[in-house]
């Protein structure tokens, strides 16, 4: 008997009943060209081994492992999550992330502007938009469960970024409804992305509201940067106490 | 509730190496497949509820980080992959590329079909069954067996002509 290659393959794979092997078996001993062909494919099994084992002993990125640690973490200290609903809010930001591009000319305006008036709650240093004024002090003590509708800054979801910085939403109420997202970095929060705020956005109110009245360019940004899921208020406070420093 | 017991959480981070080993066969290149297996770990985390403790774990998010390669990173890698020259053993690496390092076969593996790279990454690397290969992919098992006999047959030709240039 001659083994089809599909046969000398599954026999390699450890594929093949106790039967078949032993008739492949057979025709090796009979035939050393099957032997030879069979030696092929262990040798390329061997190779893929040999060079993606490595792999294995690689130290895993600690911000995986981290992703898996907290979310069996959860309960220990008895925390509810803020966002239950998940599963339909990222949908929702999908869906609105595909208007972003009608907003950049407006972001755009808003970075010029912030230039022009260096008391504004967005200013520009080394190259970067940066918090100042009311607004960095806001992303710095405010706690988005403490805030009352009057103040001018309002927080909104809190969370981490892939790069494991703290990264906070935020809305200003004086300056033309302006809201954008703002990540810490050494020292100061770093605006990713600010726009004019969509007054039709408000229109999705079944959603929470910190994450409704953002511009649909921010969602993305915020869909974008996000690991895993926003902070809930114990680990905002915790954050807060930080100093918002990653690696906590 | 938390998304994950503690039980199926340390068996989760001891199933890392292997997720991200079958995502380097994957995706190729560290950074994607590092971003592939966080993908696949939210995923798996936002209906953590499928599972319960004894449950097979490996199949369950080797068949996850599958289904995020193909919605998510496999049109990224596609975009930034490097172009590769037709003769591999006559390649000069680009340091800034990130691929320097690959070797024959991993390269031989990227220029695999998507379908013949998948089987062969669950089958030959992560030693997976035919049946649960099938599974992963939803496919029948023939299926299975045809792409892993095309894929074989053209890495052995590709690392064929690598070993005579060699010679």
């Amino acid at each position: 008997m001659n083994p089809s290659d599909e046969t000398l393959m599954a026999y390699a794979d450890g594929e093949l009943d106790a039967a078949t092997r032993k008739q492949v078996e057979a025709s090796m001993a009979a035939d050393p060209q099957v032997a030879r062909r069979l030696a092929a494919h262990q040798a390329l099994r061997s190779q893929l081994h040999a060079s993606f084992d490595k792999v294995l002993e690689e130290p895993v990125p600690p911000h995986l492992i981290a992703l898996v640690r907290s979310a069996a973490k959860g309960s220990e200290v008895g925390q509810v999550l803020q966002f239950p609903r998940k599963q339909a809010q990222r949908r929702a930001w999908l869906q609105w992330s595909s208007l972003a591009a009608s907003f950049v000319l407006g972001a755009l305006l808003w970075q010029l502007a912030s230039r022009m008036y260096p008391t504004a709650p967005i200013t520009e240093s080394k190259g970067a938009l940066v918090a100042s004024g009311a607004l960095a002090r806001a992303l710095n003590s405010r706690l988005a469960s403490q805030q009352t509708a009057s103040d001018p800054v309002q927080i909104g979801v809190s969370f981490r970024s892939r790069q494991g910085a703290y990264c906070r939403t935020f809305q200003l109420r004086d300056t033309a409804a302006t809201a954008g997202l703002a990540c810490h970095g050494d020292d100061d929060w770093i605006v990713q992305v600010a726009a004019r705020a969509d007054a039709s956005a408000t229109a999705h109110s079944q959603y929470r509201q910190a994450a409704s009245t953002l511009p649909p360019m921010v969602l993305e940004a915020v869909q974008e940067a996000i690991a895993g899921d926003p902070l809930d208020a114990g680990a905002e406070a915790q954050a807060r106490a930080a100093g918002w420093r990653a690696g906590h | 509730m938390p998304p994950l017991s503690e039980a199926l959480s340390v068996e989760l981070v001891e199933l890392l190496p292997r997720l991200r080993r079958f995502a380097r066969a994957l995706a190729g290149n560290m950074s994607d497949a590092d971003d592939l297996v966080q993908i696949a770990i939210e995923r798996a985390l936002s209906r953590a509820e499928q599972l319960h403790d004894g449950a097979p774990l490996a199949g369950w998010m080797f068949g996850i980080l599958r289904n995020a390669w193909i919605d998510e990173v496999r049109g990224r890698a596609r975009r930034n992959r490097v172009f590769v020259p037709e003769e591999l053993g006559a390649q000069v690496p680009d340091p800034s590329s990130g691929q320097a390092l690959l070797l024959p076969v991993q390269q031989a593996l990227q220029r695999l079909p998507d379908e013949q790279r998948e089987v062969i990454g669950l089958v030959l690397i992560e030693g997976l069954s035919y049946r649960e290969a099938a599974q992963i992919i939803d496919v029948p098992i023939g299926t299975v067996t045809s792409r892993l006999a095309r894929g074989r047959e053209a890495l052995q030709a590709m690392l064929g002509d690598v070993e005579q240039e060699r010679a």
